[in-house]
């Protein structure tokens, strides 16, 4: 009698909590509304007695969420914001969101629909974005062209509206306005120790052989060095060399697949994880781990402070980086004669390529809300012009003229303390006035960047431009539908666990390529990667 | 006295020594070389110089930290939320805890067991968003507060806790004249100081280590100052998947320490404070009960 009355209790529970999600849900809609609505209806009074000038219209309250990473703290009063609010009349409440969690707190608005902000900044549709703006989470911003001039002047104006129209979604229409550069930026890459290469009298690298012969005559020098070492995570390593071997794979492989690659003078993709070119390319570090010329411990994420400690001991000499970084480490290090240069791509079997780009990057959308705003036309068409207008992107970029920067004639020169600041003209143009954000820098023109660098990354940059098409498109992504993507997604997982365990056993010499090859290809054809790649095929637009 | 000192004890107790000893070094050696790494030079922790005495003193991590823009509101936010939510949490907990104390209650049992429950059921992250946000509370202060009063484990020990005080002084209260609120405020409460003092720790704790609630429910500038911790000690090595600017960020360990440092003190000042009664709480509610 007691086990039934408690099973009842238990049962009319679950029965009531179902009964409220369901309820919530429906009602959710109707709620999302009014905090938008009402954060616009009090913004006036707010504004007033700020204000002194008489203004035609109160400016407009947008609600963004901003992405904040620890290294550039984001500032409200950070003089880019201020000045923005004032030009182009508008009023943000930035909700400033640590990086790490940015993905959970947008992922939780938009599923919910509940306490959206108007914008969120630094997001693109790929992966649950893509299946919440089909399910109508986002405002499908491609459908009203007619508020973002400056966004089609500035896609037009690259040439990137080949590259914009890709980014459509399976129903044809675009959830989000990207990011847009001119030229993509070589901004890491080789990065070894030049003093080295001078004493020993060795000629710069140039393909990866090359390499191997430095490294090789580093560890003579030092036989319990490891020469080659890495920042963050393997894939660094990965994604910046792999595409000179004609594949990109694993976690951050270009294209997301994980195990495909593109081919790009067919156009399609192919096996990459089978392929000849990824055979070579393990077969290379492979050889590079057995001479103890690869740092064993890259398996595991190497943090900025191990990664310098490495560097500045001498322990390693060479690594896969970001240009950004190597000043920590000149800085601190107590070898004389010390230097640290970037070089340019190194020439594989499938000639010298860098970490794949598109040339649009995380952008802007509009969570569904926005539009039930009364004047959602002028909150798009100031979003449009705060971050897409040749005025904004000079701003986000540069900063204010006659503050920051001056321009003679189209020279751009920095105010005196920028350029004789500590931490250069970039670092300091970020952390104290709030300019070259990726968060809020959404238009990337090489050359206005460049005069922000040192000479040398200029040439660098340079450099790799004329050697053509070092830095190729990212693939395109297919068009799948839940359904489709489900079914990629089922194949995808496994797939990417073997090739993570054999390209791990391969490289620690656990697995030889030469003979085992067979049996890891045999093992990828059974978890059915043609199919995979079908699938990815079938699905291009 | 002299009798327990049997060649078996001593060996006995300095087993225990030692072994309570290496406890201690292992919960206190990497706090240590924090401290040490937080204080120290970044030219030394670089050239892998520092190990548990700072190489090189200089403030200048926590200096920076300090210029963070929202380290001291984030701060104070804790701090309230630490103080009014163990405050709220001990009112509500102490009130549901009394009465379902009482065997004679009717409803006690089938109370207990929804209490137990909703202890290992809940609803999930989503629908509780979507509860939290539909009171209204998504914003305010209070979806940190409010939704935490009762956990159900504090609630059991203090339940159990005042199972065990002799029902006789209640009856004494009772025909004296107190009403029961009388007697849960006259004779109870001061009773139960080291239970009280136990959940309270706990729930402070909590409190204070919360982050994730405050980062889906509060806006920018309610967070807690555990999400500042996490954005600058996690903040660059969590996002690898992202290619780009997070790889190329890095926060130098100096800062990292000095952080994890300041943000985790004083809650770890608090326990030699509570641990008397920390534990006679934990142990008496079991004991007698």
């Amino acid at each position: 009698m007691k086990k039934t009355v408690t099973l009842l209790l238990v049962l009319t529970m679950v029965v009531s909590l179902f009964a409220a999600c369901g309820k919530k849900n429906g009602s959710s809609e109707t709620g999302t509304k009014d905090p938008v609505a009402t954060s616009g209806a009090k913004e006036p009074d707010k504004q007033d007695p700020g204000n002194k000038e008489p203004e035609k219209q109160d400016p407009v309250k947008i609600k963004i969420y901003y992405s904040d990473n620890a290294t550039l703290p984001f500032k409200e009063d950070w003089l880019v914001i201020k000045e923005a609010e004032k030009r182009f009349n508008v009023d943000f409440d930035f909700e400033v969101i640590p990086i790490a969690d940015y993905q959970t707190k947008v992922s939780l608005t938009l599923n919910t629909g509940n306490n959206a902000p108007d914008v969120i900044l630094y997001q693109s549709t790929q992966g649950e974005n893509a299946s919440l703006a089909l399910n109508g989470a986002l405002v499908p911003i491609s459908d009203y062209a007619e508020y973002t001039p400056n966004f089609n002047a500035r896609v037009e104006e690259f040439g990137l509206t080949g590259a914009i129209n890709r980014l459509n979604l399976a129903d044809g229409k675009r959830y989000y306005m990207p990011g847009l550069f001119d030229v993509p930026f070589y901004d890491g890459g080789l990065i070894l120790r030049e003093d080295f290469l001078e004493a020993e009298g060795l000629a710069v690298p140039k393909t990866f052989d090359d390499l191997y012969n430095i490294l090789k005559a580093y560890k003579a020098k030092n036989p319990d060095s490891y020469p080659l070492t890495i920042l963050a995570g393997p894939r660094v390593l990965y994604r910046m060399t792999m595409p000179s071997f004609g594949v990109s794979l694993g976690k951050n492989g270009a294209g997301g697949t994980n195990t495909l690659s593109w081919d790009y003078e067919k156009g399609e993709y192919f096996e990459g994880a089978i392929s000849d070119g990824y055979k070579q390319y393990i077969s290379y570090l492979a050889k590079l781990y057995n001479e103890g010329l690869l740092d064993p411990e890259m398996a595991d994420p190497i943090d900025g402070d191990k990664w310098s400690q490495k560097m500045a001991s001498g322990k390693s000499m060479a690594t896969y980086a970001y240009y950004d970084q190597i000043g920590g480490v000149s800085a601190s290090t107590e070898i004389e004669g010390f230097k640290l240069q970037m070089y340019p791509s190194l020439e594989g079997p499938a000639g010298a390529h860098h970490q794949q780009k598109n040339r649009t990057g995380s952008g802007i959308m509009f969570p569904a809300a926005t539009a039930q705003r009364k004047d959602f036309e002028r909150v798009v068409r100031t979003i449009d012009e705060v971050f897409f207008s040749e005025e904004g992107a000079k701003l986000w970029c540069l900063g204010v003229e006659g503050v920051t920067y001056t321009e003679e004639n189209g020279v751009i020169k920095y105010s005196d303390e920028l350029v004789n600041s500590a931490e250069g003209v970039y670092k300091t143009l970020q952390v104290k006035y709030g300019c070259g954000s990726d968060v809020t820098q959404l238009v990337w023109v090489n050359e206005r960047e460049m005069t922000k660098y040192d000479e040398n990354y200029a040439r660098i940059n340079k450099e790799v431009a004329a050697m053509g098409d070092v830095i190729q498109q990212i693939p395109p992504t297919p068009l799948f539908d839940d359904m489709k993507a489900e079914d990629a997604g089922v194949l995808q997982t496994p797939l990417f666990d073997t090739f993570s365990v054999w390209a791990d056993a391969f490289i620690t010499g656990k697995k030889s390529v030469d003979n085992d090859w067979d049996a890891y290809v045999n093992e990828m054809k059974t978890l059915k990667i043609d199919e995979f790649c079908k699938i990815y095929n079938d699905n291009l637009n | 006295m002299k009798k327990y000192r049997t060649k078996g004890n001593i060996i006995f107790d300095a087993i225990i020594y030692i072994i309570m000893i290496f406890v201690l070094l292992v919960c206190l050696v990497p706090f240590i070389y924090m401290l040490a790494v937080s204080l120290s030079d970044p030219k030394a922790i670089v050239n892998n110089k520092v190990s548990l005495i700072p190489i090189g003193i200089n403030f200048e991590a926590y200096k920076q930290i300090f210029r963070y823009p929202n380290f001291f509101r984030a701060y104070g936010n804790t701090i309230f939320y630490t103080g009014v939510g163990t405050l709220i949490s001990l009112i509500m907990t102490t009130l549901f805890a009394y009465p379902l104390s009482k065997p004679n209650l009717w409803g006690q049992k089938i109370a207990m067991k929804i209490v137990v429950f909703s202890m290992f059921f809940s609803g999930g992250l989503i629908p509780n968003y979507l509860l939290i946000s539909n009171l209204g509370l998504t914003g305010t202060r209070f979806a940190m507060l409010l939704p935490f009063a009762i956990s159900q484990f504090n609630l059991i020990i203090l339940i159990n806790f005042f199972k065990s005080l002799p029902s006789e002084i209640e009856e004494a209260a009772l025909i004296d004249g107190l009403s029961y609120f009388g007697v849960l405020r006259k004779i109870i409460v001061p009773l139960s100081k080291a239970a009280l003092a136990t959940v309270g720790l706990y729930t402070a704790v909590f409190f204070w280590n919360d982050w994730f609630n405050g980062l889906i429910y509060l806006d920018t500038k309610q967070y807690p100052v555990m999400l500042f911790l996490r954005n600058i000690v996690n903040g660059t090595t969590m996002v690898g998947d992202a290619a780009g600017s997070a790889d190329k960020a890095t926060i130098a360990i100096s800062i990292k320490s000095a952080v994890i440092i300041t943000s985790t003190l004083p809650i770890i000042i608090l326990y030699p404070f509570l641990q008397k009664y920390f534990v006679k709480g934990l142990t008496v509610g079991s004991v007698k009960g």
